[in-house]
C-alpha cells in the first residue's frame, strides 16, 4: 500500500466506523418504533420481523387505554413545566446575585449552594420524604414540583453566564433609575438566553422523566407521572409488549421533539453541563 | 422640608428591600448605593438559598440525626446510638450491595471513558452529513430513562432481539435478566451504551476547544497522526478526561431505575445496588433508621468523588 493510499483506507475504515456505531445507538429505538405497530403475537415471531407485516395503529389507542395515561402525561407535563420556570427564574436570579453583586459571604454562598451537588435524592431518599411530609407536601401537586424547584446545577451554570456580561450594560440601566429587579428582568434575563434556552432544555428532560421522587411522594394514581404509569403498565401486564412499546414511544416524543427543536442548546447544555446525567 | 425628609431616612436601611426605589434618591450618598446594592445582592440569591437549605441541608442534617435514632414513620424516633450502623454492618445484604455498587460503576464507567473518546474523535472529524450524524448519534441523550428501561427489558426478554441476533452467531438463549451471572452484566450494557453519547458530548466539546494552530505546529515539525494525538490532544484535553471520569462514576453510583423497574434487585440481590438497597429498607422495610445509617455510606462515597470533581472543575478553567 502506498503512502497516500494509507489515509484514503483509514477514512473509510473510520467511516464504516461512525455507520456501525450509529446502528448500535439507533436500533434499540427503531425496534421499539417497529414493535410498536406490530400485532402481540408477531412481536415475538421467528425467523425476526424487522418490519410489521401490516402496521398496528390500533396499539396507540389501546395502550393508552390501559392504565389513566391522559392523566400520567398532564402530570409529567405539569411536573416539567414547573420545574422547569421554577428553575429559570430562582437560578438566574442567584446566579445574577452571586456574579454581579458584592455581598459579605457571597462567596460562602456560593460554596453551600455548590455543595448541594453532592447531596442527589438518592442519598437523602428518605428525610427529604420527611421534610416533605412536614411541609403537607405528600399525595399533592406542591410535593411533585417544590422540592424540585430549585437546582444548585442551574445556579452554578447561570453564574458562569451572567458573570461574563458586561457591566456597563447594568450600570446605564441603574442610571437611568431602573430599580435592581427591572434591571434582572429587563436587561439580565434578555441578555442570557442562550443559558436559560440550555438551563430550560435540561431540566424539562430530566423532570419529565422524574421517576424516584414521584415513587416516594404520590401514592395516589391520578398524582403519577408517566415514567410510574408506563413502570406499572409492564408491570401488570409484561406481555403485551406491543403496547408497552407504543405507549413508551409516545412518552418520548416529547423530549425527542424539544431535543430536534433546540438541539444546538441542548447539546451545549450538556457540554456545559458539570452533575447532569 | 425636614418633614418629607424623615420618612426616607427611616427607610433607608431597609432600601435594599424595596428595590422600587429610583436611584436619584440616594444619589451623592455612594455608602447608602453600596448597601443598597449589597442588599440587593443578597435577595437575588436568598429565595434559591432558603430553598436548598430546606430541601438538601436540613434533609442531610435529618438523615445524620437519623442514623442515630430507630423510626418506622409512625411510632415517635427511639435513640439507639451506634446500633443502626451495627445492624447495616451486620446486614449481609449491605455488604453484597456494596460490592455489587461497586462492580456496576466501574463496570459502567471504564468502557465510557474510552469509547466515548473514540466516539468524539470519530465525530470530530470532518465527514459529508456530518451535521445529521452527530444529530443521530445525539438523539439518544434526550430519551427518558424509562423508555431505555422498558425498550431493553423488551429486547433482553428470552425471546427478545439480543438473543436473536446473537443467535446469529451462534450463541444459545440466555434469560438475561433472571440469571445471576448475566443480570448485573445486562444492566452494565445498558449504563455504557446510554453513557458514551453523553461523554460523547462532553469530549466533542473538549476537542473542539483545542486551538488548530497546535496541530498544524506539530505537523510541522514532523509529528504523525499518533503522535499528534499523544503529544497534542492527550494533554490539552487533560482536563475534560478527568472531569467525564469523575462525572460518569458519580452519575453511575445513583443508578436506581433500572434495577428497580427491570429486575427488582435480584437475581438473588445481584441487582441490588445502594440506592436501592437505602430505598427498599426505608420505604419497604420502614426502618428509617438504617436506611439513613446506610445512606451515609453513600455519601462519604459520593463526598469523596465529588470533592476531586470540584477541584477538577476549578482547574480546567470553568472557575
Amino acid at each position: 500500500m502506498s503512502r497516500k493510499a494509507l489515509p484514503r483506507w483509514g477514512g473509510r475504515l473510520t467511516t464504516c466506523l461512525t455507520i456501525a456505531g450509529l446502528g448500535l445507538v439507533l436500533l434499540p429505538y427503531f425496534w421499539m418504533l417497529s414493535s410498536s405497530l406490530k400485532t402481540g403475537s408477531e412481536v415475538f415471531d421467528l425467523p425476526i420481523k424487522w418490519l410489521p407485516e401490516a402496521a398496528q395503529w390500533g396499539n396507540y389507542p389501546d395502550a393508552l387505554s390501559r392504565g389513566k395515561f391522559p392523566t400520567y402525561f398532564f402530570n409529567s407535563a405539569v411536573v416539567a413545566f414547573a420545574v422547569m420556570t421554577g428553575n429559570l427564574i430562582f437560578c438566574s436570579m442567584a446566579g445574577y446575585g452571586l456574579s454581579k453583586f458584592r455581598f459579605p459571604c457571597r462567596e460562602a454562598c456560593f460554596r453551600l449552594i455548590l455543595s448541594t451537588m453532592m447531596l442527589p435524592l438518592e442519598i437523602i431518599l428518605v428525610p427529604t420524604f420527611l421534610v416533605a411530609r412536614q411541609f403537607g407536601l405528600v399525595n399533592n401537586y406542591g410535593g411533585l414540583i417544590v422540592p424540585l424547584a430549585v437546582d444548585a446545577f442551574g445556579i452554578f451554570l447561570m453564574r458562569q453566564y451572567i458573570k461574563d456580561l458586561p457591566d456597563s450594560l447594568i450600570e446605564a440601566a441603574r442610571l437611568d433609575g431602573c430599580s435592581e429587579f427591572g434591571i434582572f428582568w429587563r436587561i439580565i434575563l434578555p441578555n442570557c438566553k442562550p443559558a436559560l434556552g440550555a438551563l430550560a432544555l435540561l431540566t424539562f428532560r430530566d423532570n419529565w422523566d422524574q421517576f424516584l421522587w414521584p415513587l416516594i411522594v404520590a401514592s395516589k394514581d391520578v398524582l403519577k407521572t408517566f415514567p410510574l404509569g408506563l413502570a406499572q403498565m409492564e408491570g401488570i401486564d409484561s406481555a403485551a409488549y406491543h403496547e408497552i412499546m407504543a405507549a413508551a414511544v409516545v412518552g418520548m416524543i416529547p423530549t425527542a421533539l424539544v431535543f430536534l427543536l433546540f438541539q444546538r442548546a441542548f447539546v451545549r447544555g450538556i457540554a456545559l453541563s458539570g452533575l447532569k446525567e | 422640608m425636614a418633614e418629607s425628609y424623615a420618612p426616607a431616612a427611616k427607610v433607608r436601611p431597609k432600601a435594599g428591600f424595596d428595590d422600587r426605589l429610583p436611584l436619584g434618591a440616594a444619589r451623592g450618598e455612594r455608602l447608602s448605593l453600596r448597601a443598597r446594592l449589597r442588599w440587593a445582592g443578597f435577595l437575588f440569591v436568598l429565595p434559591a438559598l432558603l430553598h436548598l437549605l430546606t430541601f438538601k441541608f436540613y434533609p442531610m442534617i435529618e438523615a445524620a440525626r437519623l442514623s442515630f435514632f430507630r423510626y418506622d414513620l409512625l411510632t415517635p424516633p427511639v435513640f439507639n446510638g451506634l446500633q443502626n450502623y451495627k445492624a447495616v454492618w451486620e446486614n449481609p445484604l449491605f455488604h453484597q450491595s456494596f460490592w455489587v455498587s461497586a462492580k456496576y460503576m466501574f463496570g459502567v464507567s471504564l468502557p465510557e471513558w474510552f469509547l466515548a473518546l473514540g466516539l468524539a474523535l470519530l465525530l470530530n472529524r470532518q465527514m459529508p452529513g456530518q451535521s445529521l450524524i452527530r444529530l443521530a448519534y445525539f438523539l439518544p441523550i434526550a430519551m427518558s430513562q424509562i423508555v431505555v428501561a422498558m425498550v431493553w427489558k423488551f429486547m433482553y426478554n428470552p425471546l427478545g432481539l439480543v438473543n436473536t441476533l446473537l443467535g446469529f452467531v451462534g450463541v444459545g438463549r440466555i434469560n438475561w435478566l433472571s440469571t445471576e451471572e448475566t443480570a448485573l452484566p445486562a444492566l452494565i450494557a445498558i449504563g455504557v451504551w446510554r453513557g458514551i453519547p453523553l461523554f460523547g458530548v462532553i469530549y466533542l466539546a473538549g476537542l473542539q476547544s483545542i486551538p488548530k494552530e497546535y496541530y498544524e505546529a506539530a505537523t510541522i515539525d514532523g509529528a504523525g497522526p499518533w503522535q499528534r494525538f499523544v503529544h497534542v490532544t492527550i494533554p490539552l484535553l487533560l482536563p475534560t478526561i478527568l472531569f467525564v471520569m469523575v462525572m460518569s462514576l458519580l452519575s453511575a453510583v445513583k443508578v436506581f431505575l433500572n434495577p428497580l423497574v427491570m429486575t427488582e434487585g435480584g437475581p438473588n440481590g445481584t441487582t441490588r445496588v445502594l440506592p436501592y438497597f437505602i430505598y427498599e429498607t426505608g420505604f419497604a422495610y420502614y426502618r428509617m433508621g438504617e436506611a439513613a445509617a446506610a445512606s451515609m455510606v453513600l455519601f462519604a462515597f459520593v463526598f469523596g468523588l465529588t470533592l476531586i470533581q470540584l477541584r477538577l472543575l476549578r482547574q480546567g478553567g470553568v472557575e
